[in-house]
């Protein structure tokens, strides 16, 4: 404590957000909000970036630690308690002004707000309880705050801090208990999924009360979200999914996160440091999957299975899942349902909901497609109009497989900038080209297939 | 006979352009809106300057409200302000086409009439680039306290931006210069917003900035610095999410 007292803010802002950075959501969406004339800041619904890092995410919120101080020592944060860190801790009111001067110029969409376990998880949600108070009632900042849970605290204190926050968030950190218990020993299962339990429940109760008084306080109304790291533990994408899909059913999440895992530590627990760097294809891969699963009306199940446990690394999760039923295809577009229409590769849930309104205005041929941002070279071979496919094609895995690999698919460029062979050791580590090539029924060789 | 008629590129000539042509009841066929300045002379076509008046703007708005809807009339607001030479041309054959269907308020939903199409792409381009400049407009405190910035926006978005930032500071006075259009969006305290145009910015007041400007400045540098993950440095990625037409007026690229 005493080196922090005489610390710049400049060098207390460097530390405590370079030590936040590894925390993934920095969404802003989900509240809707006016300003009431007495203060500074609203909300919009869907959310607004201000600006993009060099690591091309977005920067939305002020995503800062109260403090680096931690008792825990999980072996994948760089801010465990057996770490040699640089450690700082803000004052409620530092927090407080930063936060409106930044808002004030337009750099941000508000604050997260995360802290490391100081003292006591009590203590510690009861300085981030503080500071949400002083920065909403004093400072009148009605602009968007993500705020930590920490595990282990208490309810009422949580109870408080819902009532001044949008969003809550606890960290699952990985996804089952045994990995949990090898990487986090002084977190656990029970401790993480209480306060999240306790969320949720405050949610239900506000709307109920919400519809009887309009004008009480809302609680959490951006609901919660969490956050697993990929990649750290052996858990196989299959397993993260189901969890992902029992926490949006039976937690009522609004976000599952991914963190690809970035070697920050040295520990015999940890995978071995490689230069492959982040699995990054892999994270993508399973949030193409979350967006199957929240948007699509896709379960889990339908995507992988116990014998096929990971996802494919050539094609995406509904390419595949496409080549796996082909005998629901080809649909018709203008005639298919909604639900029908969200599942066939290349329309995704905006296109099928302008198909759904302009076929009502006449028939659609191939060009409007094209014009209403249908992806007709991955939809070709699951669709007709009128009857009539766009080329004649054949409706045979191989077929429509090898064609798929022809266009290519249009990966983020992050992840385009590795290979696909130093992508092969966490990725996916049960992936063997050969098995590919059987499963295919190919014999060429794998370049051309990649080519 | 093709009539063209001939209008300003501001949203009293475009609806006046539209008044007239409307008021001959001629077919898509027959008629047509070119921007003043951007003619292309065709042969049989008959070019008529438009008069514009506060009165056929008010008509043409009620027209547009009245039979096709404020889903339609937002979009049309939207293609107005667009930086494209045939909007006007656009709007006006996708009104005609509203006459011709049984709902002329689902006009909108008619996405494969090629002149809706282009209102639809018009609008959505340019309320695009209006929640681009949502998101990075950087204000700087002027040392008379008030939060000053500058864009240079494709489009006329500064009437989409003044809502939404008077929501959100509601307390301060703020102004927005637009550099493309030389126009002004000027908050005062707990007042509406208003759009200022002929003025002059006086470039020697908006570079003194205050005392604290720069302090924050450097923070926000320092931030955006530290909250980028090394292993993961895409400037790529960077550059397609932020194009760098963007960057210009932006604080953390400068």
């Amino acid at each position: 404590m005493r080196i922090t007292e005489n610390m710049s803010l400049s060098k207390k802002l460097n530390i405590l957000s370079d030590a936040a950075k590894y925390d993934v959501a920095c969404t802003s969406s989900g509240t809707d909000r006016h300003n009431d004339g007495t203060g500074i800041g609203n909300c919009v619904k869907a959310g607004i970036c201000h600006s993009f890092s060099a690591d091309g995410r977005c920067i939305s919120l002020l995503k800062i630690l109260f403090t680096n101080e931690c008792i825990f020592d999980c072996k994948y944060c760089i801010n465990r308690t057996s770490n040699d860190v640089e450690r700082a801790s803000f004052t409620p009111d530092e927090v407080c002004n930063l936060t409106i001067e930044f808002y004030r110029r337009n750099y941000i969409e508000g604050l997260f707000l995360s802290s490391g376990v100081w003292k006591s998880p009590d203590f510690t949600m009861e300085m981030l309880y503080q500071t949400l108070y002083k920065l909403r009632t004093e400072y009148r900042f009605q602009g968007y705050i993500h705020v930590k849970a920490i595990p282990g605290a208490s309810p009422e204190l949580i109870q408080k801090v819902g009532f001044l926050a949008d969003r809550m968030s606890v960290n699952l950190e990985l996804p089952t208990a045994e990995s949990l218990r090898k990487l986090a020993p002084h977190k656990n299962r029970k401790n993480i999924l209480t306060p999240m339990r306790l969320v949720q429940n405050g949610m239900a109760e506000n709307k109920q009360e919400l519809v009887a008084y309009r004008n009480a306080p809302r609680f959490v109304p951006a609901g919660q979200s969490t956050q697993m790291i990929i990649g750290a533990t052996p858990e196989n994408d299959f397993q993260i999914l189901n969890v992902a899909e029992a926490l949006y059913k039976k937690f009522e999440l609004k976000r599952v996160f991914y963190s690809a895992f970035v070697h920050v530590n040295e520990d015999s627990n940890l995978p071995a440091r490689g230069d492959e760097g982040p699995p990054l294809l892999r994270e993508h891969r399973l949030y193409q999957a979350d967006w199957l699963l929240r948007f699509y009306g896709f379960e889990a199940k339908e995507l992988l299975s116990e014998m096929n446990p990971n996802f494919n690394v050539l094609i995406d999760p509904k390419c595949n899942w496409a080549l796996e039923h082909l005998e629901v295809f080809p649909v018709e577009v203008n005639r298919a349902d909604y639900y029908t229409l969200m599942r066939v590769p290349g329309i995704g849930y905006k296109s099928a909901s302008r198909i759904v309104k302009a076929r009502r205005m006449g028939v659609l041929n191939f060009e409007d497609l094209k014009k209403m941002g249908v992806v007709l070279k991955r939809a070709l071979y699951f669709i007709t109009c009128n009857g009539k496919m766009m080329y004649p094609t054949k409706i045979e895995q191989d077929y429509i497989l090898r064609n798929l690999l022809n266009v290519g698919e249009k990966l983020p460029i992050s992840v385009t900038q590795m290979n696909y062979k130093q992508l092969s050791l966490f990725d996916d580590y049960h992936f063997r080209q050969e098995q590919f090539m059987a499963e295919a029924g190919k014999k060429a060789p794998i370049e051309k297939i990649i080519g | 006979m093709k009539r063209v008629y001939v209008c300003n590129d501001t949203i009293t000539g475009i609806f006046s352009g539209i008044y007239d042509a409307w008021k001959t009841k001629l077919g898509q066929e027959q008629l047509g809106i070119v921007l003043k300045g951007c003619i292309d002379q065709e042969l049989f076509c008959e070019y008529a300057e438009v008069v514009e008046s506060e009165k056929k703007t008010i008509a043409v708005e009620n027209l547009i409200k009245k039979h096709m809807g404020y889903e339609a009339y937002w979009e049309i607001y939207h293609a107005v302000l667009s930086s494209d030479k045939e909007k006007g041309d656009a709007i006006l054959g996708m009104m005609l086409e509203a006459r011709n269907i049984p709902q002329s308020k689902k006009i909108m939903q008619h996405l494969s009439h090629p002149k809706v199409r282009k209102v639809f792409e018009l609008s959505r381009n340019v309320s695009n680039e209006a929640h681009y400049y949502r998101e990075i407009i950087r204000f700087r405190e002027l040392d008379n306290g008030i939060l000053f910035s500058q864009i240079e926006p494709k489009s006329q978005i500064l009437t989409c931006l003044g809502d939404h930032f008077t929501d959100r500071f509601p307390l301060e006075n703020w102004m927005i210069y637009d550099r493309t259009h030389k126009m002004f969006l000027v908050h005062p305290e707990s007042k509406h917003w208003v759009l200022v145009l002929d003025e002059v910015v006086n470039e020697e007041a908006i570079k003194k900035v205050s005392v604290k400007e720069k302090t924050y400045e450097k923070l926000w540098k320092g931030f955006f610095e530290s909250v980028a993950i090394e292993e993961r440095k895409s400037y790529d990625r960077q550059r397609q999410h932020l194009p760098l037409h963007y960057r210009k007026h932006v604080t953390e690229f400068q």
